[in-house]
């Protein structure tokens, strides 16, 4: 039997996000090993013997006995390439330590594969090349999508790095697009999609006593997640007379919106919620008529999956790969980025939708979801990618 | 009359009015002594004693010998005033530890002996509404907008006490005023003062026809309050129409990262220009060579870039938040817009550039005239010592 491949799926932080974890746990099911580095956030237990965690924590004394381990160990079985290592950390980075703790346990156990998630840590990373390690970056929303435009250079950075990287990983084909502007190559990128797991959802959905058209929206409260055009559509259908409750998980304590809310006399129509348990989310996504994303920018953005899995009618904004999801009228609705009224519009079409119709649209986006957005197409289709970076 | 007054940091250059109503009142025989919470702001402020409140968070130790230093004002120096300052929390049910880390915290403000404590915005006065009453002194506050109309939004009740005492208010317009007295403030203790501008700075321009493209421009923080997303979308639905524009924004903030996304997605990068922060001068020089000046916030207390681009003569297109409705009178010294609607803005954009001159410029000297004989400097000295008598 050939030895099993070496995995690191780096994303900084230990645990990730939900997404990651389902990536890592779906490699570690696979016959890989994976390899956790980065800062320990809070403990972690994984059941699998296939992951590995090599952390390092907030506390000096470990950070101080982790240093002396690692340099001990590749100074006795590995001096040459800590020199190297060593020579480009003296050269390039400004808190050698913090660098010699992040980089010389990678160095260690040399990864096949080096995956960064999130693109911005790229120039901390390319490093890994030089020791015949395989350089994988994630194009994840906002690190491609917008943070580039703000800051000119980061795009000087994407640009010097992105030709030399050895594979990509796109949540969607419009990422993929975005990224070649600075310079990654189309042929090595590989659009992922995120994939679900399987849920089954027996819950049936509660009685609306209000008679009120219940819409939900599910995010961090940042501008980016365009709450102020959603908050807008509510005001025109209000004045429309339509009798809605919109709710935003995510949305507390925002003061631009409560300033909006009370503003537009909306306080008995919208509600802001503050982070609440997924479980929670789920049965309130279930009880609500329609999920809306009103989002300026997205990569694809998992709550819509998630809602169009429960089977709960989506409306979303035309933004980053929205649009490889949604195809309007089919299995959603998709209106343009930054247009309340047009959001108001699509809310008034969906509440005259007859049941067949709704039935229709939602068995689409379901079939949608076991086609595109199953976590065993997203890990095979991942496996695909790594295995073309290490020409197998 | 000896005056406090309670302000976060001594007044920036840009805040022209704070340091005028300073220097009026001091003329005038007053003697005014500036408090302020920045405990590394400057000692001296146009000849006023600046009194700074103690760094209480950060290196632990430089809190514990501050706390020591505060308490023993309290025992020393202060016991009285402390003492009546504990009795009338206690009167308002503030619990005890809530109570002495207030007398504890706010020494700086009780050593001085004044006629009037005066706290600059309503936010400062919050958690310190005995305080005048402790050291027998008349208490004012000032509103100026976000303290009004935005930091209760998330802070319900946060005035509820204030507005049980005794207290003289200062805002800046007659809507903050009607909203002050629907809330059972009586109309006598209300005087609106509105901003005022320095209009020898900001002098009349020779009214001339632009030569190039059309050049818009706004000064605001880059912050939601100010609505430039909503004048960004107006903007990009003047260049679907065909219309040739520069726009330009001066100042910086928090918010940038939003509306630089916000440009790029509407495809404004070549018609948006952000200056970050400027000076006076270069906020003259700018406002010299401009055609349309836009304020579209959500909300405003007053504005005095507003103001001041009147004063320059500038046609103005604001919204009608708050205070600008007061500050611009509609179709005779510019134009208001309700707020947040983007088209509505774009409309009225449109309007204006095909304004016939000879009205443009009806409103241009209308707007002079209205700035020079209600918005000057001295003007606003007379108010203030008026407002303590």
């Amino acid at each position: 039997m050939s030895k099993k491949v070496k995995i690191a799926i780096y994303s900084g932080e230990i645990p990730s996000t939900v997404f990651i974890e389902r990536l890592i746990l779906g490699m570690s099911k696979n016959d890989y090993l994976v390899y956790l580095f980065g800062y320990q956030k809070r403990k972690v237990n994984y059941q699998s013997k296939s992951i590995f965690v090599k952390s390092y924590s907030d506390n000096r004394f470990f950070k101080f006995l982790l240093l002396i381990k690692y340099s001990v160990l590749l100074f006795l079985f590995n001096r040459k390439d800590k020199k190297t290592l060593d020579i480009f950390i003296n050269q390039n980075t400004k808190n050698k330590t913090l660098s010699k703790i992040k980089y010389y346990p990678v160095l260690w156990y040399k990864p096949d594969v080096f995956h960064i998630q999130w693109a911005k840590s790229i120039s901390d990373w390319y490093w890994v090349q030089q020791f015949g390690i395989k350089l994988v970056v994630s194009f994840r929303g906002v690190h491609i999508n917008y943070s580039p435009i703000f800051d000119p250079k980061l795009a000087e950075i994407y640009r010097k790095y992105f030709p030399q990287v050895d594979g990509f990983h796109a949540v969607s084909k419009a990422i993929s697009l975005e990224a070649q502007k600075y310079g990654a190559v189309a042929e090595k990128i590989k659009v992922v999609y995120s994939g679900l797991s399987e849920i089954k959802n027996d819950n049936p959905r509660e009685e609306n006593e209000g008679g009120e058209f219940k819409i939900i929206s599910v995010g961090r409260n940042h501008w980016v997640k365009g709450y102020t055009y959603s908050i807008d559509a509510v005001k025109i259908l209000v004045s429309h007379g339509v009798n809605v409750k919109y709710t935003i998980i995510g949305g507390q304590n925002s003061e631009e919106l409560l300033f909006k809310i009370k503003n537009y006399q909306l306080e008995n129509n919208v509600v802001l919620l503050g982070n609440i348990p997924f479980s929670e989310v789920q049965k309130m996504m279930n009880n609500s008529d329609l999920l809306l994303l009103p989002s300026v920018e997205e990569g694809i953005a998992n709550v819509v999956l998630e809602a169009m899995q429960l089977g709960t009618l989506v409306l979303s904004t035309d933004c980053g790969g929205m649009n490889e999801v949604i195809q309007h009228k089919k299995n959603g609705f998709i209106v343009p980025v930054r247009n309340s009224q047009k959001i108001a519009d699509a809310v008034l079409e969906i509440m005259k939708l007859t049941e067949n119709e709704k039935n229709n649209i939602i068995s689409n986006a379901k079939e949608t979801i076991n086609k595109n957005h199953t976590e065993d197409k997203m890990i095979n289709d991942m496996i695909s990618l790594y295995k073309t970076v290490l020409n197998q | 009359m000896k005056i406090g007054l309670v302000l976060p940091n001594i007044p920036s250059y840009s805040e022209t009015f704070f340091k005028n109503k300073i220097v009026g009142l001091q003329q005038n025989g007053h003697t005014v002594i500036l408090f302020v919470n920045n405990s590394e702001a400057e000692s001296k402020y146009h000849n006023c004693t600046v009194v700074k409140a103690p760094k209480l968070n950060g290196n632990k130790i430089i809190v514990l010998w501050n706390l020591l230093l505060e308490l023993l004002k309290m025992i020393f120096i202060n016991p009285k005033r402390s003492y009546r300052l504990y009795k009338f929390n206690k009167k308002d049910n503030v619990s005890f530890i809530k109570n002495f880390k207030s007398i504890v915290s706010n020494q700086f403000l009780l050593t001085q002996k004044l006629d009037w404590l005066h706290f600059g915005f309503g936010t400062m006065a919050i958690e310190r509404e005995n305080i005048a009453q402790a050291i027998v002194a008349k208490m004012a506050v000032s509103f100026r907008g976000y303290d009004h109309y935005v930091y209760p939004q998330k802070n319900k009740n946060c005035y509820e006490i204030l507005s049980s005492k005794s207290v003289k208010y200062h805002v800046l317009s007659d809507g903050m005023k009607k909203s002050l007295e629907e809330k059972g403030i009586s109309e006598a203790n209300i005087s609106k003062i509105t901003p005022a501008i320095d209009i020898n700075l900001f002098e009349a321009l020779i009214i001339k026809k632009s030569t190039g493209i059309l050049q818009i421009k706004t000064i605001a923080r880059l912050h939601w309050i100010k609505g430039l997303e909503y004048t960004l979308e107006a903007l990009a639905l003047l260049k679907t129409d065909g219309i040739q524009f520069h726009y330009t924004m001066i100042g910086d903030g928090i918010e940038k990262e939003r509306l630089v996304f916000a440009v790029h997605q509407l495809g404004l990068s070549e018609n948006v220009t952000f200056t970050g922060k400027l000076s006076p001068q270069e906020i003259k020089e700018e406002l010299s060579k401009t055609d349309i000046y836009l304020q579209y916030s959500i909300q405003e207390g007053f504005c005095n870039a507003v103001l001041e681009a009147q004063a320059m003569g500038l046609v103005c297109i604001v919204s009608d938040a708050e205070g600008l409705s007061e500050n611009v009178l509609h179709n005779q010294t510019g134009f208001v817009v309700a707020k947040q609607n983007s088209k509505l803005l774009f409309e009225k954009i449109k309007q204006v550039i095909q304004l016939p001159e000879a009205e443009k410029k009806n409103i241009q000297e209308q707007a002079i005239l209205r700035v020079q004989n209600e918005f000057s400097l001295e003007k606003q000295k007379e108010r203030f010592i008026e407002f303590y008598q």
